[in-house]
């Protein structure tokens, strides 16, 4: 087993593990940040396939993004440090199975799938930062800029959802929504 | 060898950039004034507040002070005087320097305080007004030097700096630099005025020091990044390379921290609505025109 591989595995139980401390932590900031240094640990593991650019970007996006996130969080939730025993876990039996089933299918995608043969070199990081600029000016292009505008308008949807006038005051006369581990 | 040369660069300059602070903030120039400084700040208690995220509350200033030291990996004095030519170096510099905002946020959160979570989610904020006018300039830097390594961007500049070639950009770039620095008059995570210290407010003693010295280490690759991408680095008559960098860096230095002084304090609205408002049309124009440059009268 190569160096390599080794740094590659490191870096994937790191991801898994602050991908479960996202759920472990009561905290709000906590859970943003662990899901950022999972993703960041995801950005390491492309540096150590040799994919310089991807991993620099994947490191450099999700610090922002991860961030805007923890404030979002902190604005709409209504135990931000987790000081009511604030439970991160909704939904249990359904998102286990969930879960189950998509490690299930990611799994059987890697070992059944037809990855084609392997790239004989890989191309070193410049000659990468140009061939993905041709990539995504090129036949990509129109996937990344649905893709882009979908986020955006996802985003505005949900901030206009979370804002909308009489949100607040309906939730103040009716029945607070029962999620589980919310005192009761 | 070469680790040795640039251990020394760094001190010499973080030493050098605390006495240009000290003087931007008094109007006077005292060498001994960082060591004293230093030395008051090791001899304090350092107190930990009631109810802390400890974890956040011990991370923060220490991954300020990593995030601003990765940044200069990328940057060189001289071709051979550099931690690592990276072929993504100018996207790396952005990367390293995105941990700043986590940084202060964990700070400002960590110690359980009004005052220091207030100026930690300012810095998101003000993150939101600056970081586009850091990455389109570099756009532009990077779509002259057709490469994103820093000493490929300084080599593109023999012929004509960058200052003189995108004026505008250099501007963009040194004022949401400063803002990123979080140098006056951009300084409202830590404002001392309206913040009693914002995300410095709860941290004393040792804490307080490394918090500090992270911030002078981020001043110093602000500037080496505007050196490297605008100023020729390197590049000049006489004098030897490393020697034209360092003045070259101390004087950007000495713009940021005094420079910046001359302007009161932005409010946090007010910054956001420049910077889209008008920092990002100019920016885009900005890579516009260079493009044309760039391929009409290449220099």
């Amino acid at each position: 087993m190569s160096v390599q591989v080794i740094f590659l595995a490191a870096f994937g139980l790191a991801a898994v593990w602050f991908g479960i401390v996202v759920f472990r932590t009561h905290s709000m900031v906590r859970s943003a940040l662990a899901l950022l240094f999972s993703q960041t640990a995801i950005g390491a593991m492309f540096l150590v396939m040799e994919t310089e650019f991807l991993g620099v970007l994947q490191i450099m996006m999700m610090a922002t993004e991860m961030s805007i996130m923890a404030i979002f969080m902190v604005m709409f939730m209504m135990d931000p440090g987790g000081l009511g025993a604030m439970d991160m876990k909704h939904q249990r039996r359904l998102s286990l199975w969930a879960g189950l089933v998509a490690f299930g299918g990611a799994t059987g995608l890697a070992f059944f799938a037809n990855w084609g043969p392997l790239p004989a070199e890989i191309p070193d990081a410049a000659e990468q930062v140009r061939l993905l600029g041709f990539e995504l000016l090129g036949r990509s292009m129109l996937i990344f800029e649905s893709a882009g505008l979908t986020i955006l308008t996802a985003m505005i949807a949900a901030t206009a959802m979370a804002v909308l006038p009489g949100r607040k005051a309906e939730a103040q006369t009716s029945e607070p929504p029962g999620h589980e581990g919310h005192g009761a | 060898m070469t680790a040795i040369w640039l251990l020394l660069a760094l001190a010499v300059g973080v030493y050098l950039l605390a006495v240009l602070e000290h003087w931007a903030s008094t109007n006077r120039l005292r060498p001994t004034a960082p060591i004293l400084a230093a030395l008051s700040l090791l001899g304090s208690e350092s107190l930990l507040p009631r109810k802390p995220d400890q974890l956040f509350f011990e991370t923060g200033p220490v991954l300020l002070l990593i995030a601003a030291l990765l940044s200069l990996a990328i940057i060189p004095l001289t071709p051979d005087l550099i931690v690592t030519d990276l072929a993504t170096g100018a996207l790396f510099f952005n990367a390293a320097l995105s941990y700043v905002l986590v940084a202060l946020i964990m700070a400002g959160w960590g110690p359980d305080g009004a005052y220091g979570m207030i100026g930690g989610w300012r810095f998101l904020g003000q993150l939101i007004a600056y970081a586009m006018l850091v990455v389109m300039p570099i756009t532009a830097v990077a779509m002259r030097a057709e490469s994103l390594s820093t000493i490929e961007i300084v080599l593109s500049q023999e012929g004509l700096w960058n200052i003189a070639y995108q004026p505008l950009g250099f501007a963009l770039f040194l004022g949401a630099g400063m803002a990123m620095a979080f140098v006056p008059p951009f300084d409202l995570p830590i404002a001392s005025g309206d913040l009693a210290g914002g995300v410095q407010a709860e941290y004393t003693g040792v804490r307080r020091l490394v918090f500090r010295l992270g911030r002078l280490v981020l001043v110093l690759s602000v500037a080496s990044a505007a050196t490297v991408f605008y100023l020729g680095g390197w590049l000049g008559p006489w004098l030897p390379g490393w020697a034209w960098s360092g003045v070259k860096i101390l004087a950007v230095a000495a713009v940021m921290l005094a420079g910046g002084r001359l302007f009161p304090r932005v409010s946090e609205g007010g910054l956001l609505a420049w910077c889209w408002k008008l920092g990002i049309p100019l920016a885009l124009a900005n890579i516009l025109l260079v493009g044309i440059l760039v391929l009409v009268v290449p220099l």
